[in-house]
């Protein structure tokens, strides 16, 4: 039985029509393939995924742990030698916790600055606002030199990683709203040579992990 | 060499064998990434996002599906989570835009048949809009955009028929053109 919405005559002329929205164009398939091999070799060495949600679900443990703690020890009354002991395990504790408070922040910058290269580039032959575009650059520049002071950058991978996108964020930053093509394409070329995104999406989880707050590419 | 051969020897580390398998599927997934995204960078990184991933995840294909389903799979996943994040950074954008452009009259030329086809085809719902293109574009058929999506086939099926219903909808200024 026909649908009420079926029309052959129609469904033809659309199909037809249709053709034409998004022609694909011709696929670059050695230009694709050097971002896999890159962005694989650039992977078997930063590799944070796994562990990263384990130290997650650890790091709410050791704050209830430390919670605990310390509402106990106000509470009981406790040798000197003990009180000590005790001290220099919170000091260990809070120390874990700030390590892994940094990768997670270095997952939530990193995720940030996947959308903004990502959309950036794929923006690049359109009037976008560059005046804005600079101004998200010169913000999420701050981040990154935070980072690279910050102990997360004390991977040497990541540490790479962030001086490029420091590199590429500064160009960015400093792109003049009066005369950009040219500039943007250099940018993007400069990107695409150093493959920064698919190193970049290398180093952030594939998963549905708590700190992809922007979702998972 | 059968395609079950090639993946394991891409299980087993044979990189050639990753740049065959690679090249037996790229068009396709490509094709697919660009009608979705309509962008040759964006198309560019999906496809290239697809296939590491499926490099990454291949232990996990037991090959109950065919190889190229198992692929289609992860290219939709990835294309629509990657448009939506695009979309999210550019209405982001254009809220900005409409705040400063307040007052600003804006002037629509009278658009031709292929503006307001694909901005009928933009202007449908995600599901919609990919069903249709799967099916009526690159000629899927509904047990494999059901199998890609995770979804009824039934469902691919009402999808399609739902989103022809709003493009014709759509389009209506255009009838003579298919009644003729």
């Amino acid at each position: 039985m026909m649908d009420q919405h079926e029309d052959p005559k129609f469904d033809q002329w659309l199909r037809d029509a249709a053709k034409s929205y998004h022609a694909p164009v011709p696929t670059p398939r050695e230009e694709i393939w050097k971002g896999i091999e890159a962005a694989r070799r650039n992977k078997r060495v930063i590799e944070l995924r796994p562990w990263l949600r384990w130290a997650v679900a650890a790091a709410a443990v050791l704050v209830l742990g430390i919670g605990i703690g310390r509402w106990s020890m106000h509470q009981v009354s406790t040798p000197a030698d003990t009180r000590v002991a005790e001290r220099t395990r919170t000091t260990t504790e809070i120390d874990s916790l700030a390590g892994v408070a940094y990768q997670i922040a270095a997952m939530q910058y990193l995720s940030r600055t996947e959308a903004f290269l990502t959309s950036f580039r794929a923006d690049a032959n359109r009037s976008a606002n560059t005046a804005r575009l600079a101004s998200q650059a010169r913000d999420l520049l701050t981040t990154t030199q935070l980072m690279l002071d910050s102990p997360a950058a004390d991977n040497p991978r990541l540490r790479s990683l962030l001086e490029d996108l420091e590199l590429v964020l500064m160009q960015i930053s400093l792109l003049n709203p009066v005369q950009d093509g040219h500039d943007r394409d250099l940018i993007t070329q400069g990107m695409n040579q150093s493959n920064v995104l698919p190193k970049l999406r290398s180093a952030i989880p594939a998963g549905p992990v708590p700190v992809r707050t922007e979702g998972a590419l | 060499m059968d395609e079950s051969t090639l993946i394991a020897r891409v299980r087993a580390g044979d990189s050639a064998a990753e740049r065959a398998l690679y090249d037996a599927h790229v068009d396709r997934v490509y094709r697919l990434a660009f009608r979705l995204a309509g962008d040759d960078a964006l198309a560019q990184d999906f496809t290239q996002e697809t296939f590491i991933r499926a490099f990454d995840r291949l232990d996990s294909f037991r090959g109950e599906a065919a190889f190229s389903t198992w692929l289609h799979t992860i290219t939709t996943t990835v294309v629509l989570n990657g448009l939506r994040k695009v979309k999210r950074f550019r209405q982001r954008e254009a809220d900005i835009d409409d705040a400063h452009d307040i007052g600003v009259a804006q002037r629509h030329a009278e658009p031709d048949l292929k503006v307001r086809l694909k901005q009928a085809i933009d202007d449908l719902p995600e599901g919609y809009r990919t069903v249709f293109l799967m099916h009526d574009v690159e000629g899927y058929t509904h047990e494999e955009i059901g199998a890609a999506l995770g979804v009824e086939t039934g469902t691919s099926k009402a999808q399609l028929s739902r989103a022809r219903a709003k493009l014709r909808v759509a389009l209506s200024d255009f009838a003579g053109e298919w009644t003729a």
